[in-house]
This record gives structure tokens, C-alpha cells and sequence, in this order.
């Protein structure tokens, strides 16, 4: 018995001094001793040493060009970034659990939205940042009066439509919507495609009810007490016929997922899809496709307007030390006002800026649609950002599924379930 | 007779792992298609066999990294699991009291609990153990072994305990008699006698270990640390998946496993024929 | 034991923890309040309909599932260590599934449910049995238990072969010698000696099935409609998709509870019948 004690407390003695070894290595942001408390004037003429801090952010495809911008930023100010990565649908779960663990990012992403009110606790300020003014109008992401959040970029979406196919003269309410999708039902082919993911099976779609209320918080806010019902909404009437029009003439969303339906819309099976201008990212790997793409509003009560908005912004983690937080703040600054950063966002990241002091790059065909709607002010806003959180995946998309799989639903009786998924979601 | 129902059992059994393994002729054909040939048919034997997807993996995964970090940690945690799990074992089955049946249930009963619902709290706990202890449970690869151990003891002991039930009392009496040490007894007596069983550990172990991406993923944040599950984390978007670099990646991933676990296998049985002859 | 410590360290004490948070209401942000309220969560989850639903879901693809992953494991494991010559062969095959772990699977299973099976069912006109088993409520549930046993079947197979090997070959000879036949042999010698791999393979199976989540989030996210979220998922969606902490919480604890008490009451059952010697 002593003997066998002996070897185990031998064993753990051998873990535990691998992982004081490690002490000296690891690069535990907490714990690694400051690096210059020197300079505190936040702008002194000699280049200083800032502390390395952590950034963490969902979008994947950025990844890599993040990485290379955060060596060319060690480059040019000998100050480091470590770029941490996640899988897109992880990441949520991932910054929650390493804030739990004091281990957070100094600099990292949230959605707009229920996401952004989730995390509010940890933003710093970043009013009196140089950044700050430049962002545009109505785009930062504020905590009361207080600027927290830096937006990526501005995203939109719409009816993506093949040019050779559809005229948008043709697609201006629901009777020539209709008959839009009777006419290329009749020619063999298919008017327009959903598909089986939550967000572009109906939270994309049913955004644009909610963007035509005069006022499309205030109206979620009613929703969310009970106070109004979509059932009984002029806009969301007229939605459902939309979705039964969809139903009836094209294929089931429910067999569809976003790679096949972007494989038929650039094999021209596909007439219309109600997708992004993300997705461009995606027809690109079909090589020429012999056709022009464009975007288009949901004729839904006479929109003609894409819907715009800003998926998501970099905030800076106010519990991270303070040193931390100043390099970040200096991260953030280079990124949006030196020629690097600022040539990165819209050449490497390929974002449509939400800057004034940043000159969109070369832009794909739909990403200039959504750019040139935001100057003209051309756009709808984004309401689902303000949906209560996670009710699009856990309600609404169920509630839809069971619309496409029953076609004996009248649209009605779906207005109904989706007020009933949505009194359930925003408890 | 008798051969012709060999040859159909043969033949049969062929088919049927076939059969069982068509969803990974879905993954090795697909990591030679573009986007565009995975879309006009996922089931065709590609156009190319051109191994640039691999490449192009391993190069974005810093696979060479990555399988350094995932060896580390797969090794080291797998050899903590099997001696201390078998030891625990040992002595939760020779000592057949009431706290050691509590012992055995509290391991067997806490195989129930999902994940998800452990991993705040045990984030936080980290956090204690770091702040407090001054151990740095988090972002090291040292960390993410103390956890792989706690969290894989309990299937090991309960597979030990099962197992150990077969050896002999007799042989142990025998060796105490000889003058043999307690731990003596165990690692010259009862642990050679436990060698199917611990290849069999070995190789659950590495597999769970190996693959794992939950876990990992929250313990390990810099680049450098990354194992080589993590690091296919740049094929997979939120909507958008990069097909061929995930299942490149992917097939990467399982090789060493698949080369263990057919070495392993040699070996089990190898070890049944050595002892039958003795 | 050393093993206690870090056992105690890294799963008994979050699940302490966890048991606390089950009785306030939080969203999971530790800079956010955490308001006690008693046994509110517990009551809560009692009327929650999707709970309560997922809980049949979970049971039924439980018991499906285990008797078809031990059916098939205990068939392969019989198969390749019978002197067939592709045995060994066979059984890394029926192993490799095995590796293929989480999320990937689930994506590689939605080509074969949507292109191979569409593919099947145009060729053999068979289009009654394959068709896209996802979006059928029904099927979508049966398409887990495909996968989960796919994955399993080659795990519990290992575990077989293990307690196949330390059968002394004596005692199946010494039986064939006396003219026991096929069936006599694996009843009376084989499967009571098999006892603790019994044990073992059920209750691997029932916790794995009990708790499952990666297969269930890749292949159907719980759709078409919920007709597929099981307990892990649902407890999943309300800690993170809801930010309940707090009630998550209540419901992991209420489902551990049952798991709980189904699998230790298997394995005492089994453990008793195991042959010591």
C-alpha cells in the first residue's frame, strides 16, 4: 500500500512539474509580467511597446488575411497580436466559456443584436477613440450614448436574381411575384430557392415584414409582451401569401441546403435566390457563369429596397488589464485609419467599409449593389437583429419547417404558429 | 462443403464492411472535387486524383504543429489514464467495501453527465485553480492533459473494473506469500494480465482524445498550442463549408489513428497467441 | 489517489457547481447578476412541452439504438474473431467509423440521406424506403439511429472482441469435443463468460445515447420541426441559444437523475450475473 502511494504521489509530482515547466513558456496573457507601465500619454511621439493582446472573432473565411494583417501590424510597430480561431458555429459557445475563465480575448467580435446585449458587460469605451468619428452614420454599436463597437463592415440581402432569367420589372408585388415563379415553373425550371438552414429558410425573409412597421423595435417589443400579433398585421399577411406562392411553386426549402442551392442558381436551375451578398463568395468557385448576377427588395407591400445592415462589430474587452486594453484600442486604431489596415478591410477581407474614411475596394457585382443602395440610402434595416435571442434557429425555423413538409398549412394557420414559436422564444 | 461456406462467409463479411464503410468513400472522393464537381455529383469517383487539397490543408492547418501538440497531449494523457486508472481500479475491486462501491458508482455515474453542462463551471474552477494555485490550468497543453485525465478516468476504471475481475486472488495470495510488494504484486502480476484490456483502453482513449474538439477549444487558445482538430477550424464557416480542405483535413486527421490502431490490433492478438503458448 | 483529486478537480466539483446554478436565474455571463429562486427552474421545466417531448425522443432513439449497436457489435466482434480469413481486415473496417468523430459525420450522413439515397431510389424505384429520411419527422429520427449505431457498433465491437479473447479456448473445445453444437456453445460458454462486456457495452451505449448531441446538432439540428431534439440538445439550446442558465441547469440535473438511475440500475443487474472465478 505505502509503496503504491509512494509511485502515485511520484506520478502527480512529475504532472505538476511538466505544467510549472510550462509556467515559463506559456503565453497566459493574465499572467505574463507587464510589459512597459513606461509611457502612459496615449499618443507620445516615440514608438512604444504595448502590451500583446488576444483577438478572437467568428467569421472563418477572414481568417487567414486577420493573421497575415496582425504580422504586418508587428511589422510596422513591433506590437503583437494573437489571432485565435473557431469554427463559425462555435464561436458564441467558445468566448462564453473563455470569459467565464477570466481567459478572454482583449479584442474579439459579437453580432449585432441579441449577441451584442449578451456580452455588454465586458465593452469598453471607445468613444474618444480617433476611429470613432469615422464610423458612419447610425452604424456603431452604442451602449446609451457610450460608442462599444466598431462594425465590420455592411452586409445586405435580397432576391438575388439571374439576370437572364428574371426582370425586376417583373417582381414588384405579389401578383407578378407569382406569376414570376408560375411562368419559370412552366419552363422546367425553378423560380426561386430557399434553403434548410434556420436564417435563410425564414430569418432572412421574414426580416422584411418587420422592417416596413413604422417602427420595427418598438413593434418586436410589443411582440415580445404579447401586445400585437404578425396574425393580425397588414404586412405579415401579405408575407404568408408570399410564402405560399413559394411553397406552391418551387422546390421544398426543407431538400435544399445553401451549397446545392447556390450550385443551381449558378447552373442557371435556379431562377432567384433570397440570399446575401456573401454569397458571391460562393458562385465565384463556378468559374464564368455565363450570366449576370443581380439583387433586388422583396416585393413584399411594394419594397423595392434591399434590406442592409452590420453583422457584426470588434468591440475591446474592458476586463482585460488595463494595458491591454490601451493596445487594443491601438490595434483598432491602426486597422481603420493606416493604409494597410484600411487596404486590408476592403482588398483582403473583401468588406463593403461602414467607414466614412474608407473608400470601398473593387467589389464583386452584389456587394456593389449593396454599397451603392447605402449611399443612396436605398435600404431597409436589418430588424432581426433586434429578434429576442436564438428565436430564428430554436422557433421560427421549426415553425417554418412544418409549414414546407405540411402543404395543407394555410398561411394563416402559419402566421399563427409563428406567433405562437414567438410568444414561446421571447419568455 | 465446408469451403464453399468459407468462401460465402468470407465474401459475405467483405461485402458488409463495405457497405459499412461507404460514408468514408463519400469523404475520401470528395477531398479531390472543387465546389463546382462536388455539386454536379457527391457520389462520382473524382475527375483528378490530384492530392492539392492536401497539401493546401496541411500547409493552412500548420499540420506539422498541430500533430506535434496532438501527439503530446494524446500520449502523455493516455499513459496518466491507463496506470492510474488501473491502479484505482485494482483497489476499488481487491478492497469490496462500502466506500469503494460509493467510489466505483460516483465514476461510473458521473459518465452520464453531458459535456455542455460541466464546461462553465469547470472553466471557472480552472480559473480558481490559476489564480489561486498558480498552476496555469488554461491555454497550456499541460492543462488540457490534467483535464483529459480527469475527464477519461471514469470510462477506464469502469472498463479496469470489469476486467479485473478475471484475475486470479489466487496468484496474487501466491506472489504476497513470495515476499512481493503491494505495488510489486500489481505491475508484476496483475497488470501483464491485463494487456488486452489495456490496449483496449489505449486505443478508445487516443481515438476520444485525438478527435476531440470541444474540450480543446476551450482550453487552448494560441496558435501555437493548436491540436489537429482545431486547427481545420478554417474550413468550416458558419454556412459556408469548404468541402475538399475539410475532408483532406479530416482524412489527415484520422491516418495516424487508423496506423495505431491496426498496430495496436497486431498486437493484441499477438499477445493472446504468446500467452496461449505458455 | 491521485486519480481522486484530479477526478474530483475537474468533474465533481463543476457538477457541484452546476448543481447550484440550477436553483437561480442567470444568462450564463458571470459579470451578470445571479438571482436565487429556489426550485422555480424545476417547476419551469415540468411544463416545458419541447422538454418533456425531447425526453420521448431521447428514450425511444435510446432504446432503438442500444439494441441495435449490441446486436451488431456482438455480431462483428463473433464474425471477425472466427477464423474467417478477411477478419482482420474487417475488423479495422468496421472500426474506422469509430473515427470519424463529431460534427464531420454528421455532414458526410447528409450527403448519403439526401444524394446517395435519392440516387438508390431512382435507380431501384425502391423510392418508398429511399428518399431524404430527414425531412420526414419520422425517418429523421431513424436516420440518428443509423449513424449513432454506424458509429458505435465498431466500439462496442472492440470491447466484445476483449472479452471474446480471455475465453480460453479449451473450454470451446472441450464443449465441441462433447458435441455442443454452434448455438449451445455461444449460450452456454461464450455469452455468460461475456458477462462484463455486457456490462459494459449496455451501459456505453445508454450513456452515449442518452447524451447525444454531436450527431444530433451536424445531422438535423433537431428538425424537421423538433421532431428529433434530444435531451442534450434541448439543454444545450437553453444555456446558450437562450442564455437560461439557470434552467439548462435544472433540466441537466432532472436528466441526469433518470439516466441515472435506468443505467446504475443496468449495471447493478448485469454486474450481478457476471461469472467470477
Amino acid at each position: 500500500m505505502k509503496k503504491v502511494k509512494q509511485a502515485t504521489i511520484l506520478l502527480t509530482a512529475t504532472a505538476m512539474v511538466g505544467m510549472l515547466a510550462a509556467c515559463g513558456s506559456a503565453s497566459n496573457n493574465n499572467n505574463q509580467a507587464s510589459g512597459s507601465p513606461s509611457a502612459s500619454a496615449p499618443s507620445s511621439a516615440a514608438p512604444e511597446k504595448l502590451k500583446k493582446i488576444s483577438l478572437f472573432q467568428s467569421k472563418v473565411e477572414i481568417a487567414e488575411p486577420l493573421e497575415a494583417l496582425a504580422k504586418t501590424y508587428q511589422k510596422e510597430t513591433g506590437n503583437e497580436v494573437e489571432v485565435w480561431g473557431s469554427a463559425g458555429d462555435a464561436y458564441a459557445t467558445q468566448l462564453q466559456a473563455k470569459l467565464a475563465a477570466g481567459e478572454g480575448p482583449t479584442v474579439f467580435s459579437v453580432a449585432t443584436g441579441a449577441e451584442a446585449d449578451k456580452f455588454k458587460s465586458y465593452y469598453a469605451d471607445l468613444s474618444d477613440e480617433p476611429f470613432a468619428k469615422d464610423i458612419a452614420k447610425d452604424m456603431a454599436l452604442k451602449d446609451g450614448d457610450k460608442i462599444v463597437g466598431v462594425p465590420y463592415g455592411v452586409e445586405g440581402f435580397g432576391l438575388v436574381y439571374n439576370k437572364s432569367m428574371v426582370d425586376p420589372k417583373n417582381v414588384t408585388d405579389l401578383a407578378s411575384f407569382t406569376q414570376t415563379l408560375e411562368k419559370i415553373k412552366s419552363e422546367g425550371k425553378n423560380g426561386l430557392s430557399l434553403s434548410q438552414e434556420a436564417y435563410f429558410l425564414i430569418g432572412h425573409i421574414i426580416n422584411t415584414p418587420f422592417a416596413l412597421q413604422a417602427d420595427p423595435t418598438g413593434f418586436i417589443e410589443k411582440l415580445n409582451k404579447g401586445e400585437v400579433k404578425m396574425a393580425d398585421t397588414k404586412e405579415f399577411q401579405e408575407f404568408a401569401k408570399f410564402m405560399e406562392a413559394i411553397r406552391a411553386n418551387t422546390t421544398n426549402p426543407m431538400e435544399v441546403k445553401y451549397d446545392s442551392q447556390m450550385g443551381d442558381f449558378a447552373t442557371g436551375k435556379n431562377a432567384m435566390v433570397h440570399q446575401g451578398n456573401w454569397s458571391y463568395g460562393m458562385l465565384k468557385d463556378f468559374g464564368d457563369l455565363g450570366f449576370d448576377v443581380g439583387m433586388m427588395g422583396l416585393p413584399l407591400a411594394g419594397n423595392d429596397k434591399i434590406a442592409v445592415g452590420v453583422a457584426s462589430n470588434w468591440v475591446v474587452n474592458s476586463k482585460a488589464d488595463a494595458d491591454q486594453v490601451k493596445a487594443a484600442k491601438a490595434f483598432l486604431n491602426w486597422m481603420f485609419t493606416s493604409d494597410s489596415g484600411k487596404n486590408a478591410i476592403v482588398n483582403e477581407f473583401k468588406f463593403i467599409p461602414a467607414m466614412t474614411n474608407i473608400e470601398a475596394g473593387e467589389l464583386d457585382p452584389l456587394s456593389q449593389t449593396v454599397y451603392e443602395a447605402t449611399k443612396n440610402g436605398q435600404t431597409i434595416p436589418w430588424a432581426l437583429n433586434y429578434f429576442p435571442q436564438g428565436i430564428i434557429v430554436n422557433d421560427l425555423a421549426p415553425a417554418t419547417q412544418a409549414f414546407f413538409l405540411d402543404k395543407k398549412m394555410t398561411g394563416e394557420q402559419f402566421l399563427k404558429n409563428l406567433d405562437a414559436a414567438w410568444a414561446k422564444g421571447a419568455k | 462443403m465446408k469451403t464453399t461456406s468459407r468462401v460465402a462467409g468470407n465474401v459475405l463479411l467483405l461485402l458488409l464492411s463495405l457497405v459499412f464503410l461507404s460514408p468514408i468513400y463519400l469523404m475520401l472522393v470528395n477531398s479531390f472535387k472543387d465546389r463546382a464537381e462536388l455539386y454536379r455529383n457527391a457520389l462520382a469517383l473524382p475527375s483528378s486524383f490530384s492530392f492539392q487539397y492536401y497539401s493546401k490543408a496541411m500547409e493552412k492547418m500548420g499540420f506539422l504543429t498541430a500533430f506535434g501538440n496532438s501527439l503530446y497531449v494524446t500520449i502523455i494523457s493516455v499513459v496518466f489514464v491507463v496506470v492510474l486508472a488501473s491502479m484505482t481500479a485494482w483497489m476499488l475491486v481487491r478492497t469490496d467495501d462500502r466506500l469503494s462501491r460509493f467510489i466505483f458508482l460516483l465514476f461510473v455515474s458521473t459518465m452520464l453527465i453531458p459535456f455542455q453542462t460541466l464546461m462553465m463551471p469547470l472553466m471557472q474552477v480552472m480559473d480558481w485553480i490559476r489564480t489561486h494555485l498558480h498552476i496555469p490550468m488554461l491555454n497550456t497543453r499541460e492543462g488540457l492533459i490534467y483535464m483529459n485525465v480527469g475527464f477519461h478516468a471514469s470510462m477506464a476504471v469502469f472498463l479496469y473494473h470489469g476486467f479485473i475481475k478475471s484475475v486470479p486472488v489466487a496468484l496474487e495470495e501466491a506472489a504476497t506469500l513470495d515476499g512481493c510488494s503491494k505495488f510489486g504484486v500489481f505491475w508484476r502480476i496483475v497488470f501483464p494480465m491485463l494487456k488486452t484490456i489495456t490496449i483496449t483502453v489505449a486505443i478508445l482513449d487516443v481515438i476520444a482524445m485525438w478527435n476531440d474538439y470541444l474540450l480543446p477549444s476551450l482550453t487552448l487558445s494560441d496558435k501555437g498550442l493548436r491540436t489537429i482538430p482545431l486547427s481545420t477550424f478554417y474550413f468550416f464557416g458558419e454556412f459556408t463549408i469548404q468541402w475538399n480542405l475539410a475532408m483532406a483535413g479530416l482524412t489527415l486527421t484520422i491516418i495516424p489513428v487508423v496506423i495505431f490502431y491496426v498496430f495496436a490490433q497486431k498486437y493484441i492478438i499477438k499477445g493472446i497467441a504468446a500467452g496461449a503458448v505458455k | 489517489m491521485p486519480l481522486l483529486l484530479v477526478f474530483t478537480t475537474v468533474v465533481i466539483l463543476p457538477f457541484l457547481i452546476g448543481i447550484g446554478y440550477s436553483f437561480v436565474k442567470w444568462d450564463g455571463i458571470p459579470a451578470n447578476p445571479k438571482v436565487f429562486v429556489g426550485f422555480d427552474n424545476y417547476v419551469a421545466l415540468f411544463k416545458d412541452d419541447r422538454f418533456l417531448t425531447s425526453a420521448w425522443h431521447t428514450i425511444a432513439f435510446t432504446v432503438l439504438a442500444l439494441v441495435l449497436v449490441n446486436v451488431l457489435g456482438l455480431l462483428f466482434s463473433l464474425l471477425v474473431t472466427s477464423k474467417l480469413r478477411v477478419g482482420n481486415a474487417a475488423r479495422t473496417m468496421f472500426f474506422l467509423p469509430n473515427l470519424i468523430g463529431g460534427l464531420i459525420l454528421g455532414y458526410i450522413w447528409q450527403f448519403v440521406f439526401t444524394d446517395a439515397f435519392k440516387f438508390l431510389g431512382e435507380k431501384t424505384g425502391l423510392d418508398s424506403i429511399f428518399f431524404n429520411w430527414l425531412i420526414d419527422p419520422k425517418f429523421a429520427l431513424f436516420a440518428m439511429v443509423v449513424v449513432f449505431t454506424w458509429q458505435m457498433a465498431g466500439y462496442t465491437m472492440i470491447i466484445y472482441i476483449a472479452g471474446i479473447q480471455g475465453i480460453p479456448d479449451e473450454l470451446n473445445e472441450a464443449a465441441r469435443v462433447d458435441g455442443a453444437n454452434l448455438w449451445h456453445r455461444l449460450t452456454r460458454i461464450v455469452f455468460p463468460l461475456l458477462m462484463p462486456s455486457f456490462t459494459i457495452c449496455l451501459f456505453l451505449t445508454l450513456s452515449g445515447a442518452f447524451k447525444i448531441f454531436d450527431v444530433n446538432l451536424s445531422l438535423t439540428k433537431g428538425g424537421p420541426n423538433n421532431a428529433t431534439e434530444m435531451f442534450a440538445m434541448n439543454i444545450f439550446n437553453e444555456i446558450f441559444g437562450y442564455g437560461h442558465y439557470g434552467l439548462g441547469q435544472a433540466k441537466a440535473i432532472v436528466f441526469f437523475i433518470i439516466v441515472a438511475a435506468v443505467t446504475l440500475t443496468q449495471v447493478i443487474i448485469t454486474k450481478k450475473r457476471e461469472v467470477q472465478y
